[in-house]
């Protein structure tokens, strides 16, 4: 990561664009480079920092091209490609779409409205609750969805990692060079992520809990423990432990489009395989789709395939 | 020493400045003369130093934590401390305490801007409104750490509220570099805004609505 990162600097702003990019994660940023090649006006919208979910993850070696990048610097990379093929980017929060009329119109959070032809859908996902009694309260206090964001609060404490796929095992990874203990539990009895982070994981300090689950976070002031249920003899164990990070799936930020555009029924927009939703001219790309396989490749494979199709609309 | 920015960042600056600057930006650096005090001190100088260096409108001036008058002036409470202050002169409200690195360095940047333009800030009509029932002075803080991408959205919103309303002071507060302060709001989940020191608080970067409804909550005591 750059010590002094400006990649959200916003831009002065126009209203009327050909195509409005919701969410620029390697989704929206790749539809955002080939919308720019197709010489269509394209503003993207991004209620945090550019980069989306790939600035949670420290190290990414599955991006064809990289045998290794950080995160931070693939989102760099990504960004300025779009930006030099034109694209304008701001920081707004879409409250409202109106996706259903010709003209599509936006509204953003600091009351602003946009107009745009088309519209792609690249909100992706946000980390799932775990629902168990004790994960509100302590929300700010030991529980986090974050290990890069709040990881450095846990320095040379325990901590557990719930999960067992891709994002559980890497972000337990980076919390074993931070935390003087990493504990992974997982309800099934082996892992789901990749085999190479299983085996760095196995290879590090990494402590491993499986066919079991939290049913409590408990603690006074702060987080003290967890409460864990092994699934195969019913014994429950009080473990203790000063942080906790949730790794268990991803709800899709369809919200705000739900009423418009199909989805299934965990909210995952339906497309057909140009990436075209039920509605004209909408389309969705990345995690917020419904697709066999959710990686920083096929957000960008879905980005070009929507924006190649969507050129039939500006002929 | 060694260039913090680099060329490539520079130019940027200094592209985007001569752009968007209106009038001019002074800010104000509080540091220590204790190193061992103060272990991003230098760093949050340089930085700063570099920035001016990029476009002319932009000055800064450098003091102690131990220059009592003005600490008292601009209620400085630790150092490294940020501020800034427009052409005419007036405080900006906002403070940086810790050092503006990572993602934040963009709300530095921002923040800039929009003092060159005396505080005007992209603000919705609803929450214009909202601030004009802000009567007495009201303190947010915002804990973030360099390395989480949801934290300038936080910081930029504490900054414009304050920018906009005479009575709130918006502060960004680097988490790691004031354990105790952190451990006191227990933060380990960031960005956590604090609101008037305890009467208030909650996590996550939220959307312009909701973060001023939090913060009017306190305000009318609900």
């Amino acid at each position: 990561m750059p010590l002094f990162n400006l990649s959200n600097v916003s831009k002065p702003k126009e209203t009327n664009y050909d195509v409005a990019i919701i969410g620029a994660g390697p989704g929206g940023l790749a539809s955002a480079i080939y919308a720019g090649r197709a010489g269509l006006k394209t503003i993207v919208f991004e209620k945090s920092t550019e980069g989306g979910q790939i600035l949670l993850t420290d190290m990414i070696e599955d991006y064809p091209g990289f045998v290794s990048i950080s995160g931070n610097a693939l989102a760099e990379n990504f960004l300025n490609h779009a930006k030099t093929f034109g694209a304008n980017f701001t920081n707004e929060e879409i409250i409202e779409a109106d996706l259903v009329s010709k003209i599509k119109r936006l509204k953003t959070d600091l009351g602003n409205e946009y107009t745009a032809k088309t519209v792609v859908i690249a909100t992706g996902s946000n980390p799932r609750k775990l629902g168990v009694p004790g994960e509100e309260e302590f929300m700010n206090r030991g529980v986090s969805y974050c290990a890069v964001c709040d990881g450095s609060f846990f320095k040379d404490k325990r901590v557990v990692v719930i999960g067992g796929g891709d994002s559980a095992v890497e972000e337990g990874l980076y919390m074993t060079k931070i935390a003087k203990e990493v504990t992974l539990i997982h309800r099934r009895d082996k892992l789901r992520a990749q085999k190479i982070a299983q085996e760095r994981a196995f290879k590090s300090k990494m402590k491993f809990i499986l066919d079991s689950v939290v049913t409590e976070i408990g603690g006074s002031k702060s987080v003290e423990y967890v409460m864990i249920r092994n699934l195969k003899t019913n014994e429950m164990t009080k473990y203790p432990t000063d942080g906790v990070f949730i790794y268990v799936g991803l709800i899709p930020n369809t919200q705000i489009f739900k009423d418009q555009v199909k989805t299934d029924e965990n909210g995952f927009i339906l497309t057909d395989e140009h990436m075209e939703t039920n509605l004209e001219g909408v389309y969705a790309v990345g995690d917020v789709r419904k697709t066999p396989l959710r990686q920083i490749v096929t957000a960008a494979s879905d980005g070009a395939i929507a924006v190649i199709d969507m050129t039939k609309y500006f002929d | 020493m060694a260039a913090l920015l680099s060329e490539e960042d520079r130019k940027y600056l200094v592209d985007l400045f001569e752009k968007e600057l209106k009038g001019e930006v002074k800010i104000l650096f509080f540091g220590s003369k204790r190193k061992e005090e103060c272990e991003y001190c230098d760093l949050t100088e340089q930085i700063l130093q570099e920035l001016a260096e990029t476009n002319n409108k932009i000055t800064i001036e450098t003091h102690d934590f131990d220059e009592t008058d003005l600490v008292k002036k601009y209620n400085i409470e630790m150092v490294p401390a940020i501020l800034m202050l427009d052409s005419e002169g007036n405080d900006m409200r906002i403070r940086y305490y810790g050092i503006p690195s990572g993602y934040e360095f963009s709300s530095l940047i921002e923040d800039v801007i929009a003092t060159s333009k005396k505080g005007e800030v992209d603000l919705s009509a609803s929450t214009v409104k909202k601030l004009e029932e802000i009567k007495s002075p009201l303190k947010l803080q915002v804990f973030v750490t360099p390395t989480c991408p949801y934290c300038p959205r936080a910081v930029l919103m504490a900054h414009k509220l304050a920018m906009k309303s005479p009575n709130i002071i918006g502060e960004m507060i680097e988490a790691n570099e004031f354990p105790d302060l952190s451990m006191q709001y227990n933060v380990s989940s960031v960005p956590h805004i604090i609101i008037n020191e305890g009467e208030g608080e909650f996590v996550g970067a939220l959307p312009e609505d909701a973060f001023v409804e939090q913060i009017m909550s306190v305000v009318k005591g609900v």
